[in-house]
């Protein structure tokens, strides 16, 4: 029987209890809920988004925005210099993320074990988890061929002798329609959606879904009870009913900026002075390019190549980028093209023959490159401070100038950066002259992240972080962070796959620290 | 100064002093007439181009964007939801009385190239604030008219008929 409960629904206060609570049922609460189920607790999953599945999935953005995404996906950082995405729904981004799945590189490992004192060396080593996750999620390299899209950055590789790569996918029975950012309407893609959640369900554990937690109660070192309210159709929390619950343990999993900033409504203590701070985006800059061929970017898998030739620069002085192309929807494509009226219309007339290549940049690694910070609004709501600073800024630059290059060598008629200063240039030489004098200042330069991470940040230190290296809160006893906002730095690879294998690493953990 | 720019200049001198002086003349709350006169001026404008040439279509297409502008703004957390119903007020009552000192002919009057100018020079401001308001209006707007299946064709695109 399944369990699921409509929080929209209630009409007067509602009091629940369980072993084990989780807030938040995205790649790290999705883990959890499965684990700790199988291991025998009572879990109660809490979602602020709603239960949606493959019938709802009608692969339109106007209707997979609002309904499955944080602020409508048009959340951005506080002086709105940078669009975040991230999902608001039973899965979290999970179910609407683009499916692509690779380990965390060994240098970041390392990275955090010099500078946070966490190690994943010998009996910590995470590859057991990496393959129980791509076990259980059928994580497997792309076998059908690239989409265009994709194909002209595997091509500008190829003819610039850069390294390129196949995509592992976390999918099954992938029929290649292209609409992963609008959750799938087929069930193919390994969501949460489809796996962890519905097979703890089916194991006893209860799901509410339309749930916003507003503060976890605590007392000396001891979480006491989680308040939350309902959501009303807009996904904003009501204030006429009152929803509390008590556990044995507390799992925060709501994101990287969910979990910080629930964490700060409940003002607990913070002796690091680290809750909410040092958020990464992989800061995210786009270059557009026409062929003369169609390319037909809305249509197949969304990424299946990637690029890691600029990642890791000899240099440390030089913000690292990863390579990779978006999915080209109408909405996504209109939203961040630059110009407006007829210039903008004669673009988008262009839909079908724009590739897009995209640069992630690999924050958190210089002292210049310390993250941002979440705050409170006046309504309680996260904001998330970015600053970009000029380490970033310069990366950016670099980022712009390598993806013209790569498409023109894939064989661009024209390459257009999306820059707000930008127009689309005919040649490499043209596009480098220009780009090279492109004003790096916000809202000039549109900069986009999918990949929030960081402000519960762990490490082994107390002094260092807000959670040890298992994702145990230092100062609450019962209570752990179980999701992206504990890496300490970005990843430099797409992040799904790291809350996986950490997550269920710390699962195993506090199964065994729970059990009897 | 030619007439843009004073146009310009006023608009900034309003826009810094409300949005940054809180609780000053415009409201946070939603007034419909404003948020409909705004849309009006500015959606033809931003859309030249990619509005259909047969005027009951456009209109159509117009209507068909405004109210998916007002369905999409639900979802915004409240803070957004003022501030655009700020801006809003703000844009209303500042081109209203510019039209009414004469400085400006009414704003329907207006052409649409203008009514690009002005918006253009927003982007191009010193001004922070006018810089954002630039940017979440073109976003709001183009993202719901190109939300539209019915707008889809100039792109040549069709959404894959699944189910
Ligand atoms: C469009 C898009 C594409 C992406 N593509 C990829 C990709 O291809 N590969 C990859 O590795 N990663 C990708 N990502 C990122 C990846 O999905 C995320 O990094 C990952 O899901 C984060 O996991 P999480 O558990 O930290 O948070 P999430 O998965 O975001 O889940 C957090 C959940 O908590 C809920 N929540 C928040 N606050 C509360 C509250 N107060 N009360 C109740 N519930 C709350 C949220 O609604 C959400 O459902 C993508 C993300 C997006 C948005
Ligand atoms: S590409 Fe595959 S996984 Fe993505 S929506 Fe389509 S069928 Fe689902």
């Amino acid at each position: 029987m399944v369990d699921h409960i409509n929080a929209a629904l209630f009409s007067s206060d509602q009091h629940f209890d369980a072993d084990i609570v989780i807030i938040g049922s995205g790649a790290g609460g999705g883990i959890a809920a499965e684990q700790l189920t199988l291991a025998g607790f009572n879990v109660l999953l809490l979602e602020e988004g709603a239960w949606y599945t493959r019938d709802d999935f009608v692969m339109q953005e106007r209707w997979a925005y609002p309904n499955l995404y944080q602020e409508g996906a048009a959340r951005k950082t506080r002086d709105q210099a940078i669009g975040i995405l991230q999902g608001r729904t039973v899965g979290g981004s999970t179910t609407v993320n683009w499916t692509t799945s690779i380990r965390t590189p060994q240098p970041t490992l390392a990275y955090w074990q010099s500078e946070f004192g966490v190690n994943f060396q010998a009996q910590n080593d995470l590859k057991p988890f990496f393959a129980k996750a791509e076990q259980r999620l059928n994580i497997q390299p792309w076998p059908v061929p690239p989409n265009m899209n994709n194909a002209r950055l595997q091509q500008g590789c190829e003819t610039l002798g850069w390294h390129s790569s196949v995509i592992s996918r976390n999918v099954n029975g992938c029929a290649n329609l292209g609409y992963c950012g609008m959750g799938c309407p087929i069930n193919a893609k390994q969501s949460m959606l489809v796996s962890t959640i519905p097979a703890a369900m089916a194991n006893g554990a209860r799901l509410i879904s339309r749930i916003s937690v507003r503060k976890l109660r605590w007392q000396g070192e001891q979480v006491t009870a989680v308040e939350a309210v309902p959501v009303d159709q807009y996904f904003q929390p009501r204030s006429d009913v009152r929803i509390t619950i008590t556990a044995k343990h507390y799992i925060v999993a709501a994101g990287a900026i969910g979990s910080p900033a629930l964490l700060l409504r409940s003002e607990v203590p913070d002796p690091s002075g680290r809750l909410g701070k040092h958020t990464y985006l992989h800061p995210s800059v786009i270059s557009g390019a026409l062929f003369d061929e169609a390319v037909n970017g809305h249509s197949g898998a969304p990424q299946s190549v990637y690029s890691d030739q600029f990642v890791w620069p000899a240099d440390n002085e030089l913000a690292g980028y990863k390579l990779e192309v978006p999915p080209l929807h109408p909405v996504l494509m209109a939203t961040k093209l630059i110009g407006s009226g007829a210039q903008h219309a004669a673009l988008m007339q262009q839909f079908n023959h724009l590739q897009a290549t995209i640069a992630l940049l690999r924050d958190g690694f210089h002292p210049q490159s310390q993250g941002g910070s979440v705050m409170l609004d006046q309504h309680q709501q996260p904001v998330l401070d970015y600053p970009i600073t000029d380490y970033l800024w310069h990366g950016i630059r670099r980022a712009l100038l390598s993806m013209a290059e790569l498409q023109f060598a894939a064989g661009a008629r024209q390459v257009l950066p999306i820059h707000h200063d930008a127009s689309l240039y005919s040649s490499w030489a043209e596009a480098k002259a220009a780009i090279t004098q492109l004003p790096m200042q916000i809202l000039r330069q549109t900069i986009v992240s999918a990949h929030v991470m960081g402000g519960c940040n762990m490490s082994s230190s107390a002094q260092r972080g807000v959670v040890d290296p298992y994702g145990r809160h230092n100062q609450l006893g019962n209570l752990s962070v179980f999701d992206g906002s504990v890496l300490p730095t970005s990843l430099g690879v797409n992040p799904q796959l790291t809350i996986y294998a950490l997550v269920w690493r710390n699962c195993e953990q506090l199964i065994a620290e729970l059990s009897p | 100064m030619n007439r843009r720019q004073f146009l310009f200049s006023g608009l900034a001198l309003g826009a810094s002093g409300s949005l940054l002086l809180a609780g000053w003349q415009f409201s946070l709350n939603p007034d419909e007439d404003n948020r409909d006169w705004v849309l009006s001026a500015i959606l033809p404008a931003l859309l030249y181009g990619a509005l259909p040439e047969d005027a009951t279509l456009a209109q159509a297409a117009l209507q068909r964007s405004k109210a998916a502008v007002i369905d999409f703004t639900a979802f915004l957390p409240l803070s957004q939801q003022q501030q655009l119903d700020q801006l809003f007020n703000l844009l209303a009552n500042r081109l209203s009385q510019l039209a009414l000192t004469g400085h400006i002919t009414a704003l329907p009057a207006l052409s649409v190239t203008t009514r690009l100018g002005l918006l253009n020079s927003w982007r191009d401001s010193y001004l922070l604030i006018l810089q954002q308001a630039y940017h979440s209006l073109r976003e709001l707007l183009y993202g719901a008219f190109y939300g539209q299946p019915q707008h889809w064709q100039q792109l040549n695109y069709t959404a894959p008929e699944f189910r």
